[in-house]
């Protein structure tokens, strides 16, 4: 059975390997290990669409390394096969594709190798915000890949008719918000996507949130602080006044309704204007992009939602080649120039983020603006943020309790506070010392 | 003669036919009603598959686009990841198939021991067989994924197919059927003629419930057609995968947007609707065997 | 007679070894089943429990808890709560659902109707969409601004439904339900209609018996054991309800939190709260109390079944 399904014949391989060892101008660059013998096969797994371009790339620059791509499912589905792997201590892969809010939750787990021999030399090509999502001090788990720092798209159609200009406060997104609704009762400034907890986390990242910090098996717990009430109090008066939604995203509902101009902005990230592009069509050449709006108008602050990192599992046994098909994928110009152009991730290299080829592209949507330019503008100013050992259950309560202060239960403050009691509970369970 | 023509003779004798008539009107539209309900989702599928993703969001449900683009949706479909959906299929209807029809031979197999024969721990094991059905699935897919991964079957088409193949609710059929459908002494007679258990079973017991096998494949082969949790946990590579975990692979990409997401849905509803096909094909193909009832008569 | 059809019975001599076989013959017939049985379902239920007596903490690693988790489910409203999610559901679901399926098996079954291909393939249709598919596609007729009801409701000037709201989500999963699993049931009964020996109804002719009368009077207490199997089936499958509240929080995470079912609840414990040993200890009283309502059920059934 398994034979009618292996899509790697032996020979195809040894043929291979034959053809590319004839080519000996790279043979100097591999590892001593992979040199003469068969080739190192290395397993990777990413969702990532057409992610096989590139892994051929890598694949024909590195003759003594196979790297075999597996998509095991996007997000939560992937992490739960890494989980069970980890558990059954087989069927892992050599390196994984991982969301940055995940990476600490893994590494509490001991999922990942350190690769800072070989990663370090490269942290300067990353802003420094995005280098700390996968570094802790000198010990690096993988590289980073792609990120989403926070922008606003907004309607310039509307917002014109209704003479608003892009709010660069929050103080002047709520007035916007209310004067819109008032004017036309079917339109909203936006859908505030409380039931992600991504997007909560990115909104309050720019406000100096520090929801849990982390001193060995100790915990600090802060979620319902002063700075997440301020949060709650902001948005709850939005809510109470009836001039946003607070339905969920990515569903056709709400992108019907980005598309028909029912809501006037989304607050996203950097990821977003071209995911946009492929589900709004009626709007084309009607969005704009702008900063965020402020908190303190003199001093810029914003956050990132989304991004993901390749790391490298310990479970690797070939933990060098892993390390290079790692570092290889995440800054060789050709590839990550190419992730920008055809499967159009948002950049973390420095030199792209700059470049302008990438961040000086007029595209027809956004009406030519350059919208990239706003996005990495947001890139180099996100600050570092601490993540939770155990981020799935944060979101996972941000997203209940949340959901439940829209049905009715009590208010967004409230929330916070069982949102506190519950990670509280389970932290104790789980073994951490809580202050 | 077979049971559907018998109650026809039997209303006949009952009825006047202007009555029967009447009645049949009436049942037809009652009937009609349930049908609409059962097409509209349907119908909504089989339009949005004639759409662009950007239609899909702007244009009405129950209605057409503002283009034609069926045939793009589907060599979208069929190019899309070098061609990996027919790769998809190809792995549904062989997982499906093996595993409808090795279901509907142990349960047949299953349920003539328990309908005829009285052995040590029969009620007992027919109890355990039904309870079975009480396990929460999230109970048994998780320690199969850990038992796999420790037999090596892992990331093995076998780890979904194997498991497909039990079907309390077919040996519980089966075990009906065969108590009822299939006379004891006709199987008496059978042994006084001296033949042996495996050929009665093969050449008596097989032929008179072939509708009921029918049923339990049908079942089977349908509800392994449409699982999507236990090949998402036993399968990783795409290439083994069933349409199912590969569609919801495509649909998870929209349903967030950092690292590589991307909005699918005209190509996952085409794909939805070519993924109906081969059950609706089988449906056709095996609804023939109920059309008799049970087979030859040979009950009386 | 069916008896010639048989080769072996003119060649083989009577009585070679039948005692013996005859006394074999049910464990062989068994044995396939029961070995997939034992492999599939028996030894990971097995090894569930085992890792229900453990938890697995982040710090600290795995340690023995004994009954700790079982006690601890037994106060949990997380749980409770989605026990009696359910069993609204099932109380509204269940009857429609197997009432409609019995009279499309019986009216199918009698061919008293046009076009009986058609209404046997088109109830059974729905079944054949996966349910991944059959929720995206209701997700979008429910679509409380979108919706083609919202718009046909706006089209009226009636206030638009919303069919996502907290109230009204569990009916709305109920139709999803209903609609996908009528042809399945339709066909068990179906099946087990085509069971019944045809001479049945010679006799009830000529005892002189109406159509309804035959229907209920035969088929009915005849039938009793499927319609018995697919009520206990249907209250498995309600209690275990996962996929389409899973993926209906896509559209109304408002409303279907994490622990809107205990499935779903096992699932998010076992998933992003890595809390395994306890989500063992979830479905294992779920089990308990399926099985528990199902036999309460049968036992209230039994006593009110249909005399034959």
């Amino acid at each position: 059975m398994t034979k009618i399904f292996n899509p790697l014949g032996r020979t195809m391989q040894r043929r291979d390997f034959l053809k590319v060892a004839g080519a000996s101008v790279a043979v100097a660059a591999l590892p001593a290990a992979a040199r003469g013998a068969d080739p190192v096969k290395l397993l990777v797994w990413s969702w990532l669409p057409d992610f096989q371009t590139q892994i051929d790339m890598f694949n024909a620059a590195h003759p003594g390394i196979q790297v075999k791509l597996v998509n095991a499912g996007q997000g939560a589905p992937e992490y739960q096969a890494v989980r069970a792997g980890l558990k059954a201590g087989s069927g892992l892969p050599d390196v994984v594709h991982i969301e940055f809010q995940f990476l600490e939750s893994f590494r509490q787990i001991d999922a990942f190798a350190d690769i800072g021999q070989w990663a370090n030399p490269h942290k300067a090509e990353f802003p420094e915000g995005t280098w700390t999502q996968v570094a802790k001090g000198n010990v690096v788990g993988g590289m980073p890949w792609d990120s989403g720092p926070m922008a606003m798209l907004y309607r310039k159609d509307i917002f014109d008719k209704h003479g608003i200009t892009p709010p660069a406060t929050w103080a002047e997104f709520a007035d916007a918000a209310k004067k819109l609704h008032a004017a036309d009762p079917n339109v909203f400034l936006t859908d505030a996507l409380l039931s992600n907890g991504g997007w909560v986390n990115g909104l309050l990242w720019p406000m100096g949130w520090k929801p849990i910090r982390r001193d060995g098996d100790k915990l600090a717990i802060n979620i319902n602080d002063k700075i997440s009430k301020d949060f709650a109090a902001y948005w709850q008066d939005l809510i109470t006044a009836g001039v946003i939604e607070t339905k969920p995203g990515f569903n056709n509902e709400w992108y019907t309704g980005l598309d028909s101009g029912r809501y006037a902005t989304w607050l996203t990230a950097g990821w977003g204007p071209v995911f946009l592009t492929s589900v709004a069509k009626t709007s084309v050449g009607q969005w704009r992009a702008a900063d965020l709006p402020q908190w303190d108008a003199s001093k810029f602050a914003t956050g990132n939602w989304g991004g993901s990192a390749l790391a490298v599992m310990k479970a690797t046994q070939h933990l060098p080649e892993a390390a290079e098909l790692a570092i290889w994928l995440t800054t060789n110009p050709e590839a990550t120039k190419l992730y920008t152009t055809k499967q159009f991730l948002f950049p973390c290299t420095t030199a792209l983020l700059t470049s302008a080829e990438f961040a000086g592209q007029k595209m027809d949507f956004y009406g030519g603006q350059a919208v990239n330019k706003v996005f990495a503008k947001s890139a180099a100013a996100v600050s570092n943020f601490e993540w939770s050992p155990f981020q799935d259950f944060l979101y996972q309560s941000m997203e209940d309790e949340f959901g439940a202060s829209i049905g009715g239960k009590g208010t967004l403050s409230d929330a916070f506070d069982r949102i506190q009691d519950a990670v509280v509970t389970y932290a104790r369970e789980q073994g951490f010392t809580v202050d | 003669m077979t049971a559907t023509t018998d109650i026809a003779t039997f209303e006949a004798a009952k009825r006047r036919p202007g009555e029967r008539r009447r009645s049949r009107i009436i049942l037809t539209l009652l009937l009609s009603l349930f049908l609409i309900y059962s097409f509209v989702p349907l119908v909504y599928l089989v339009l949005s598959a004639t759409k662009t993703n950007g239609d899909l969001f702007t244009t009405f449900g129950f209605g057409f686009g503002t283009e034609f683009n069926l045939w793009q949706n589907l060599s979208d479909l069929l190019a899309r990841d070098n061609g990996i959906f027919m790769r998809w299929m190809f792995n549904s209807v062989l997982y499906s198939t093996v595993a409808g029809l090795g279901a509907a031979i142990f349960a047949t197999a299953a349920g003539y021991a328990f309908a005829k024969f009285k052995f040590v721990g029969r009620n007992l094991l027919f109890a355990l067989v039904l309870g079975a059905v009480m396990i929460p699935q999230t109970a048994l897919v998780v320690p199969i994924f850990l038992l796999l991964a420790l037999s090596g079957l892992s990331d093995n088409p076998l780890g979904v197919i194997l498991p497909s193949m039990i079907s309390p609710i077919g040996v519980y059929l089966m075990c009906v059927y065969i108590e009822q459908g299939v006379d004891d002494e006709l199987l008496d007679a059978a042994r006084i003629d001296g033949a042996g258990e495996f050929v009665i079973f093969r050449a008596i017991v097989l032929r008179l419930v072939a509708p009921g096998m029918v049923t339990v494949a049908l079942l089977s082969f349908v509800g392994t057609w449409n699982n999507y949790f236990l090949p998402l946990i036993v399968l990783r590579s795409q290439e083994y995968q069933p349409i199912t975990v590969g569609l919801a692979t495509w649909y998870q990409l929209a349903q967030q947007g950092g690292g590589g997401g991307e909005v699918l849905f005209s190509i996952i509803i085409t794909g939805a609707l070519v993924g109906i096909i081969p059950v609706i094909v089988v449906f056709l193909l095996l609804q023939r065997f109920w059309q008799g009832g049970l087979t030859a008569g040979a009950v009386k | 007679m069916a008896m010639s059809n048989s080769p072996a019975a003119a060649t083989r001599p009577a009585r070679s070894g039948g005692f013996t076989s005859r006394k074999l013959a049910p464990y062989l017939f068994l044995a396939p089943f029961v070995l997939l049985f034992i492999a599939f379902i028996v030894a990971p239920l097995v090894y569930a429990f085992y890792m229900s007596l453990y938890r697995d903490t982040l710090v600290g690693g795995r340690q023995f808890a004994g009954a700790a988790s079982y006690i601890k489910v037994m106060g949990d409203t997380k749980f409770w709560g989605g026990v009696w999610n359910l069993v609204l559901f099932g109380i509204v679901q269940m009857p429609i659902m197997l009432s409609l399926a019995l009279l499309f098996a019986i009216v199918l079954d009698r061919g008293q109707v046009y076009a009986k291909g058609v209404f046997r393939l088109g109830f059974f249709l729905p079944y054949a969409v996966p349910s991944v598919i059959a929720t995206i596609i209701w997700g979008y007729l429910y679509g409380p601004t979108f919706g083609p009801f919202t718009q046909m409701a706006k089209a009226f000037n009636l206030p638009p439904p919303d069919f996502l709201s907290p109230g009204a989500m569990i009916f709305s999963l109920a139709n999803i339900v209903t609609w996908e699993y009528v042809g399945y049931n339709m066909v068990i009964y179906y099946a087990a209609l085509k069971a019944i020996p045809s001479d049945l109804a010679e006799a009830a002719r000529v005892d002189g018996a109406s159509a309804w009368q035959f229907a209920r009077l035969i088929q009915l207490p005849l039938l009793w054991p499927a319609i018995l199997i697919t009520i206990i089936f249907s209250i498995n499958g309600t209690l275990q309800l996962f996929n389409e509240p899973y993926l209906m929080r896509a559209l109304a995470r408002n409303t279907i939190n994490s622990s809107y079912t205990p499935n779903l609840y096992a699932y998010s414990l076992a998933t992003s709260n890595q809390q395994y040993g306890y989500a063992a200890a979830v479905s294992f009283v779920l089990g308990i109390v399926i099985a528990g309502a199902s036999y309460i059920f049968t036992l209230i059934t039994n006593r009110r079944r249909p005399e034959q």
